[in-house]
């Protein structure tokens, strides 16, 4: 792809996402990014009943034309291949910047990686809760527990 | 077509220091076609340019452009010229900066052109925000102009840009401080943002003796325009104590939001000796054995 399509489908993204609002029955909804800069993420993930992958991601957010268009660029490839726990988790920064296009996305990598990074969190508390959940804990004990870690409440 | 906006008083009756630096929406609307004027685009948003952007512009990007690529410093006056000239800029060129962010990135690359040398350069009040509110038109057509041929002779940060060591010297010796980043940040509240590690710090706080004055006290929010040198003097000289032949060092977390306050000081006000620290909280806050204070 060259890097005036590159810019177009970043652009064509970042206007017209994909995936883009909640998910009511999500297993986890994680807030990311930087209100005083602006990008800010949340993703929603719904993990395969029985299997440790993903079977739908969504996502909430506002800000920059690059955070935007890697979130839905990100959510429309964890919706076509829903990848395990542990690809997802994986899946590097430098992959994320290889997706997108280094070109661009290396000027701003935060920008670039911040729905990737939320994702990931979200991937965590999904997997953490469930193996709480395999250890006895009821989803109310799972809370506090998270909230005594410092950890917030994203259980949904 | 124009739409409708809250209406701001003339440049020129503001009663700033040096008027001419600032140029207006309607003055830019009126330069559009003039090929000794060229508009430059310098935005947070990395695409944001590509979305739409004022006719005839062209985008300059703080990373890509003016940074250099491994060192944390500025590129040298031979890459800064080639990089003038390539936007078609000759030494008779008026250069007009505006972005996104209030002008954040476009008072950053002024400061730079500054520490260039560069003479013949403004910055449009109110920025992108205030071009788009105004409903003027914004294209996506990219321009392509011929090779300026501007001389850049060097770049001198001496009077323009502090550094770490002249910041400790400013705390030893009580001189002025402005930390113009957000409250939290002052306060040692917020010590980096999340997904952010390359702007965070280890330590939160603030300078010892800087005021806190946040950069956005400056504008106008309803006009995104800069406020009246009597509200600006009001703001810095009454309320917070800065005189105008004061030595001042302002800063923030990597010198873009310090650059907008040492555009308002030293243009709008005629503040004398204003410095910006471009190293700022994320050298700060790394620093060991840096003092550090919180409330």
């Amino acid at each position: 792809m060259d890097q005036e399509t590159r810019i177009a489908w970043l652009v064509d993204h970042s206007q017209r996402p994909r995936f883009k609002g909640s998910l009511p029955d999500a297993d986890a909804r994680v807030p990311g990014g930087n209100p005083g800069c602006g990008d800010l993420i949340t993703m929603y993930v719904k993990a395969a009943p029985g299997e440790d992958r993903i079977e739908a991601v969504r996502f909430e957010g506002t800000g920059c034309t690059l955070s935007q268009a890697a979130a839905s660029i990100l959510a429309v490839q964890m919706n076509k291949e829903q990848p395990t726990f542990a690809e997802v988790l994986e899946f590097s920064y430098e992959e994320m910047l290889d997706l997108l296009g280094r070109g661009i996305a290396t000027s701003r990598p935060q920008c670039a990686t911040l729905a990737l990074g939320t994702l990931k969190g979200a991937v965590k508390i999904v997997k953490m809760n469930r193996e709480l959940r395999a250890a006895g804990y009821t989803d109310a004990e799972i809370v506090r527990v998270r909230e005594r870690s410092g950890k917030a409440p994203s259980v949904t | 077509m124009t739409a409708t906006v809250a209406p701001v008083a003339d440049i020129a009756d503001r009663g700033y220091a040096h008027p001419e630096v600032l140029v207006s929406t309607q003055w830019v609307a009126d330069h559009l076609k003039d090929p000794n004027v060229r508009i430059l685009e310098s935005d947070e948003d990395v695409l944001l340019y590509e979305t739409g952007h004022i006719p005839g512009a062209v985008k300059i990007d703080w990373v890509v452009d003016l940074n250099d690529p491994l060192t944390r410093d500025y590129i040298d006056a031979s890459r800064f010229q080639r990089l003038l000239r390539s936007k078609g800029i000759s030494d008779n060129t008026t250069i007009v900066l505006y972005g996104d962010k209030n002008n954040w990135w476009a008072t950053y690359a002024f400061w730079v052109f500054k520490l260039f040398g560069v003479k013949n350069v403004r910055l449009l009040d109110g920025g992108r925000l205030r071009w788009a509110d105004e409903g003027r038109e914004l294209v996506t057509q990219v321009p392509r102009y011929p090779d300026g041929n501007i001389t850049v002779s060097g770049r001198d940060d001496r009077s323009q840009r502090a550094f770490r060591d002249q910041v400790l010297e400013h705390v030893n010796n009580a001189k002025r401080l402005v930390d113009v980043r957000s409250p939290e940040e002052y306060r040692g509240e917020r010590l980096h943002m999340p997904e952010y590690p390359n702007e965070g710090a280890l330590r939160g706080g603030h300078v010892p003796g800087a005021r806190s004055i946040p950069w956005g006290r400056a504008v106008n929010p309803e006009t995104h325009t800069f406020r009246p040198a009597a509200e600006l003097r009001t703001i810095y000289e009454a309320e917070n104590g800065l005189q105008k032949n004061d030595d001042v060092i302002v800063y923030c977390r990597i010198g873009e939001r310090s650059s907008h306050t040492w555009f308002a000081l030293t243009y709008l006000l005629g503040f004398e000796k204003v410095r910006n620290y471009d190293g700022s909280w994320t050298e700060w806050g790394n620093l060991v054995r840096a003092p550090v204070e919180k409330p």
